[in-house]
Parts: C-alpha cells; structure tokens; sequence
C-alpha cells in the first residue's frame, strides 16, 4: 500500500499550567531575594576601582615569611588536620558501616546512625568551631575538634556511598560461614571499599587545610587567627601575602594526594 | 558535480584512510558505497563535507573548492549537503520537529535558533520534509520516544530541511532491523527519484547494495577498486572488493526472509 | 637419590614479605605523625578527657531552647535571609558558570581558550567564601550583599568546574550533526550540547545550592549577612539556651531544603534517564522489535 495519505499536522503543544506556575514562582522569589539580600548591580564596576585595593599591595614577603609569624601557625594548621583527618575518619568508618543496610548489624543501628548523621550534617562547620571554642577555650584544640566533627561529616557522606555500592557477593559468603558480625564485616566488605576509603581520606585531608585556614578566623587556632589579626590591624597587604603562601601550600598538597590517589585505586 | 582528484587522506598517526582517489559523480545520481570496515568508506563521505580534511587532492562540489575551505565558506558549503548518520545523531531530549529545524541552522539567524523562535517559512520547510519521509503526526513528540526506524526518518528529514544539493548517508540502515532497513533504503532512493538529490550512501549490507544501488563504488584500503553500474556487478566483484568470501555477516537477510 | 633440598614445604611459593613491612612502615608513620601533631597542638591527657565532658555541659545547658526570645528578636527572619543569600547567590555562580564552562571544556574549546578558564575556576574555587567575604566587606560594606557576593564568586569555580565535566561526558553524534548542517560552533553547543547537560548542570545547581544554605549561615559571623551573627553574639553573652533556638531552627531550614532539593535532583535526573542520551542497544532492540510488530508506526 502505497498511496501516501499524508497524516494532518498536528498542533503544537503549549505548556501546562503547571510549568507556568512554577517558573512564576522561581521568579517571583528570584526578585525579593534579590531585594532582601541588597542585590546591588552597580557593584559589578565600582568594585573595581575601589581604593582600598592600593592598601593590598606590595606583600611584605619578609614579615610573611617567617617562622613566628606566619610558618609556624601554618605548622599548626597542617597539624590540627592531621588530627581532625585520623579523627574524623576513624570515627566514620564504623559509622558508615552502621548506616548501611548492607552492613548494619540490625534496623535501630541504622535509623539511629542515619538521624544522628543527618542533624549533624545540617549545622554548617563554622558554627561546629564556635561552639566547640566557647566550650572549650580558644585554640587549636577547639579546631581539631570543630574539624573532627566536619571530616566525620564529608567522609561518612562520601564513604557510605562506596559502602552501598559495594559488591555483596563476598559479603554474602562471608556471611554463610556463620560468623559474627564485626568479622563478617572486616572479611567480607572491608577489603573492597579499603582503597576507596583511604583515598577518599587523602581528600578529606585536603579539604582540612583549606577549611582550618578558615577556622583560625573564629580563633579555632591555626593560620586562620593570623589572618584574622592582621584583618583587623587592616594590614591587608600581609594577608595577601599569607593567602598566596597558603595557596601554594594547598596546591602541592593537593598535587602530592592526587598522585598517591591514583596509584590507590 | 561531485569530483575526487587524487584525494588522500592520512589520519595523524599514519593511518592512511584514501589514496589517491578520483570520482566523478553527477548530479542526481544515486551511489551506493561498499567494502570492509576500515576501506575508507566513512573517510570518503566526510572528507567531501570536511568533517574529515583531506591531506591532499582536491574536492569540488559544482566547482566549489571543499579542500582547505574555512569556517564560512565550509558552512555554506555544509549547508548544502544533508547528511544522515549510523547513530541518528538526534537531541534525543527535545522534539521530532526541533530536530528537523537543526537542518536550517545555516540560514537561520543565530539568536532565533538559540531561543528557538524559528520563523514561519523555516518551520513549514521541517513540517514539508517530515511529511515527505510520512512522519509528520510524530511532529512534537520527543525524538527518544521514536523507534529505530522513525529515528531515521528524522534524520532523513532533517537534512531534507536544509534542501540540499547532496546526500550523504554513512551506514543509515547498520543499526536496523532488516524489514525497516529496506524501508529506509527506499525512502532514499524515491527522495532521489522525486527530488533528483545527488545521493551516497555507505552500505555493510551487499544484497541491500545489489537491490538499491544503481552505481556501485568499491573500496578496499582506501583505494577505489571498483566504479561501474551495478547491473554490472557479481559475486566474483564484491569477492574481489572485499578481498575475501562473502560470508552471511555481509548479507542483510538470509535466504527465506521477506523481501519487500 | 636427588641431590637438591627437599622439604616438607616444597612446592608452595614463599611469601610475599613486602606487603607487610610496607604496611607496618604505613602505620608507623600515621602513629608518628599523629603523636607529632599532638604534641604540637598541646594536647594533653587531661584537656583530651575533659574535651568532651565540657561540650556536653554547653548542649546540657542549651535546654530549653529560647524560643520566645529569639521569635522576638527576629531570628527567624534570619534564617530566612540566609536563605535567600544562598538563592541569589548560586543564581550568580549559576549564570556566569555555565557559558564560561562552554569554553573550559576539552571537546568543544580550544586549548588556548581551555587552559586559561579551568585554571580561573581552580584559583576562584581555591579562596573560601570567608575569605572573600572578607575582601568584599570593606568594599561593599557589611551586609548580606556581601555574603551574596562571596558565594557567588566561590560558586562560579565549584559549578564551572562540574559543568565542564559534564559538559565533557557527553555523546559527541549530534555535535557532528550540526556541524553537518553548516551550523555555527554557538548552535552546535545550543542543541548539541546543551540538550544533553541540562538535567545534570541543574541538578548540580540544586547541590550546590544546599550547601551554599550553610555557608552563608556561617558568612554571618562575619557580618555578611543572615543567621550566624546571632549565633556569635549569642555566645558571646554565653545565652546557650538562645544559642539552642538559633541552632534549632537553622537546623531545620537546612534539613528542609535539603530534603526539597534532593527530591527534585532526583525527579529531574530520571526525566532525563527516560531517554537515554544515545539509544543503547536494548532500547533499540525494543524499538526495532515495536517496528516488527507494526506498533508505533
């Protein structure tokens, strides 16, 4: 049959209501946040000729490079995320086996373990170093803290991802053997998700030098309470120099991890 | 009219896809490609639209110089030739006639077709090409929700859209089952006939290449080693073209199948 | 009768020894880094064990939230201000992000225009919000402007660096189809590319826009803006149970929109898995077997 009856066109169809409604209501909200928050367009250009600019410069290398002003807090940094990194981690593993269904030993575990985690999720980190410096003092200690709690968070997240998708066959005949628990678990899933947990380790390490740099600012000690001072002292040209120093830490760090990570997994 | 003088076209790292080829191609006519994977069949269709440059020779499209041609002057080019994938090649996430309008991207100004405000003449160029491959009702249903076959006739449609001077499909049928695959083939040849498009087709399948063909050009290492009609042709050519047997992977549909 | 050893064990292959004194070279290194580090942040025993013992005695003394009181002052509202820092600020690194991705990436930009834009996202994503509220404040003085700002910068390096790759994940064919038609490199990355990331680059958008909640909430501490000033000053006058209220209720908002957002990241990335990007070799199997039968046509 080859007669070509050509079908009718057919009509285009518009968007439902519903799309309508919702795109109204972005918008709608895009504009008074925008108000609120003192959306100031022309900032886009003043900001650039702003005066204040001039007081950035030049660095005074001499003063940021040395070692009671500036290397030897940033010493302190890369300890306290040590520290909080070993914490953090430590802690997150065993949790992030309870929080699986995979792995956790009975349901209460795993409801409990997930609540816990997702209350402590919600409170932002800095908040985490402020509380914990008014209740225990000033200071490094507090940031390892602070940070301890921050890596727990990011590794569990991360962590408990790999635990899911972790291939269940040895688990299961692991489990056929008729052993306990904990063993079942070291022989049947922590092999597997070993290299992915230490890599992801390395990374959490890494964001715990940037973010102690930050927590120094709520005086959770490290390079951050530096930058702090000089911020208030307005001497804005050593903070440059100690935001460029810490930058290129950062980079060789993360340089050195990446290449440790890849010869992980 | 098509012409190949003493193309070569060598990929970086030495592989040498075309030696020295020399066509001639008229327009209207409808030419069927064969040979192994890897002859240079894929080579030959995309070194004429310049997706592929060729590393010397030279390549005319009704006198138009293809070799060497830069940004401008290879769209306009480009825009002349519809070309017609293995893969459909579609946006699978957006409609049937957005698809076939991409074929108008050329003479299009570049805001409209960016906020999809396509002017009147240009959308009943698409709906006229999607009517002509008979899928017009499918107009404003997602690409992806089609099958195989009606996929391909959105590809058809989409480079009928551009009214061109030439067709090129590479492999359009490879993915097909074979009842669609000789309605597609048939599509292409009736859009020849009516249209009088030039048209190329790159074909695995030899008995598909015997039905539909009417020229038949073979290639083996990138060389041509066989141009003629396809009356002309026998075992013994496709044997000497491929350089081996013919086995059942070269044959569309085995003894017993339908034929349309 | 044979000349060599021959024991009870031949036969089985030794060992592999390095293994295990690599591991115990490992741990040796963590015990001592760590000790090292303890050492250096005057940790001692006694600050160790009463750590958590003082903690506890703050979130003792958060209880009963003050509710009233921070009703009162208006702490809600500051949630909320939060809120909208975050919204207007990833709208910010949400606009720009995206057409500076376009030129990052590795399958549609050239080198020259690529290496510059990835290296801008690594140093933008390298300074904290902090730290770039800081910079700001001075410029554009306190206020939630400032947060909005910072965020929105930061934002730029964290959204530009995954729309890149997302951006490079894609099905290459309908790019060549457009260039096939004689389309210009705009076109080609209007239906070619964009089509195929808009479900993934959204739903990135969404993430980052839970995070961005909390960072603004601590930006306030700072004067940027939203609801960490009142934390700080809370704790200042060590009012716990206010200090309880404010955390309370950023705990919400933020288990809120987490929960919101996740569930429309998740929507909008099965709308997408509807239509794979390429039809697989089952779908086609599926389609074809449908021509067969006559349905669909």
């Amino acid at each position: 049959m080859n007669g070509p009856t050509i079908a009718a066109r057919p009509t285009r169809p518009r968007p439902g209501a519903r799309t309508w409604v919702v795109v109204g209501v972005l918008i709608t909200y895009t504009v008074f946040a925008g108000r609120q928050v003192g959306f100031d367009i022309s900032t886009f250009w003043n900001v650039w000729s702003n005066p204040l600019w001039e007081k950035f410069w030049p660095v005074p290398w001499d003063w940021v490079l040395d070692w009671h002003n500036v290397l030897d807090p940033l010493l302190e940094t890369f300890q306290i995320a040590v520290v909080a990194t070993l914490v953090g981690c430590g802690l997150a593993l065993p949790l992030a086996f309870a929080m699986s269904p995979l792995t956790s030993p009975n349901r209460t575990t795993m409801v409990v373990s997930r609540s816990v985690m997702n209350v402590v999720r919600a409170v932002p980190d800095l908040f985490w170093a402020k509380l914990l410096v008014t209740a225990v003092g000033i200071g490094a200690f507090a940031g390892s803290w602070a940070l301890s709690v921050f890596s727990l968070a990011v590794m569990v997240k991360l962590f408990s991802e790999t635990v899911d998708g972790a291939d269940p066959r040895p688990l299961e005949a692991a489990k056929a053997t008729g052993g306990r628990h904990l063993p079942v678990i070291r022989t049947g899933v922590l092999p597997t998700v070993l290299p992915e947990y230490v890599a992801y380790g390395l990374y959490v390490f890494e964001l715990n030098i940037r973010a102690s740099v930050v927590l120094g600012l709520v005086g959770a000690g490290g390079i951050g309470r530096v930058i702090e001072a000089q911020r208030q002292y307005f001497r804005f040209d050593r903070v440059l120099g100690i935001l460029l120093l810490v930058f290129v830490v950062v980079i060789v760090i993360e340089q050195v991890s990446v290449a440790v990570r890849r010869r992980l997994v | 009219m098509i012409r190949f003088d003493d193309v070569s076209v060598t990929y970086r790292g030495g592989v040498r896809a075309l030696r020295n080829v020399d066509l001639r191609i008229d327009d209207g006519e409808f030419v069927v490609v064969v040979g192994l994977s890897g002859a240079g069949k894929s080579t030959l269709l995309r070194a004429l639209n310049g997706l592929v440059p060729a590393t010397s020779g030279s390549i005319t499209i009704d006198g138009t110089e293809v070799v060497g041609a830069q940004s401008a002057e290879l769209r306009a080019i480009r825009s002349r030739i519809g070309m017609i994938f293995q893969t459909f090649n579609l946006v699978n996430r957006t409609s049937v006639l957005n698809n076939v309008l991409m074929g108008r991207l050329a003479s299009v100004p570049a805001w409209r077709s960016t906020i999809g405000l396509w002017p009147a003449t240009d959308t009943e160029i698409a709906m006229q090409a999607l009517e002509r491959v008979g899928i017009v009702e499918k107009a404003y249903v997602r690409a992806a929700d089609l099958s195989g076959g009606q996929q391909q006739r959105v590809g058809i449609a989409r480079a009928l859209a551009q009214e061109p001077s030439v067709m090129l499909a590479d492999e359009p049928v490879a993915a097909l089952d074979p009842v669609t695959s000789r309605q597609i083939m048939g599509d292409l040849r009736r859009i020849n006939r009516e249209l009088g498009i030039t048209t190329m087709v790159n074909l695995h399948y030899l008995d598909l290449a015997r039905e539909f063909g009417r020229r038949l050009v073979g290639l083996r290492d990138g060389e041509v080693v066989f141009d003629g009609d396809i009356a002309d042709v026998t075992e013994e050519t496709f044997r000497h073209i491929y350089g081996r047997a013919i086995t059942d992977d070269d044959l569309l549909a085995v003894d017993g199948e339908p034929t349309e | 009768m044979a000349a060599g050893p021959t024991t009870a064990t031949d036969g089985r292959p030794p060992a592999p020894t390095g293994a295990a004194s690599r591991r115990l070279a490992l741990g040796a290194l963590l015990v001592v880094l760590v000790g090292w580090s303890l050492t250096g942040l005057d940790v001692t025993v006694d600050r160790l064990l009463g750590a958590p013992g003082d903690a506890w005695d703050i979130f003792r003394r958060m209880f009963p939230p003050a509710f009233a009181e921070a009703a009162e002052r208006g702490v809600v509202g500051k949630v909320f201000e939060s809120v909208h820092i975050a919204w207007i600020g990833t709208l910010i690194g949400a606009l720009v992000s995206l057409p500076l991705a376009f030129l990052a990436a590795g399958n549609v930009a050239p080198a020259w225009v690529r290496v510059p834009v990835r290296q801008l996202f690594n140093v933008i994503r390298a300074v904290p919000e902090l730290i770039l509220a800081m910079i700001l404040i001075p410029v554009t003085g306190l206020g939630p402007w400032a947060g909005a700002l910072a965020i929105g910068v930061h934002s730029i390096g964290t959204l530009g660096k995954w729309a890149t790759e997302a951006i490079e994940g894609i099905d290459e064919g309908p790019l060549e189809a457009v260039a096939a038609t004689g389309g210009r490199w705009a076109s080609s990355m209007r239906w070619g590319v964009l089509p195929q990331i808009l479900p993934v680059v959204t739903s990135q958008w969404l993430f980052r826009f839970e995070i961005n909640v909390r960072a603004s909430a601590v930006l306030g501490m700072i004067g940027a803006g939203g609801v960490g000033s009142e934390l700080v000053s809370q704790l200042v006058f060590r009012n716990f149970p206010a200090v309880g209220a404010v955390l309370f209720m950023t705990i919400v908002v933020v288990l809120s929109i987490d929960t919101v957002s996740a569930a429309v990241r998740r929507r909008i990335i099965q709308g997408a898995g509807r239509a794979p990007g390429n039809a697989t070799d089952g779908d086609r199997n599926a389609a074809v077997l449908a021509d067969l039968t006559g349905i669909g046509r």
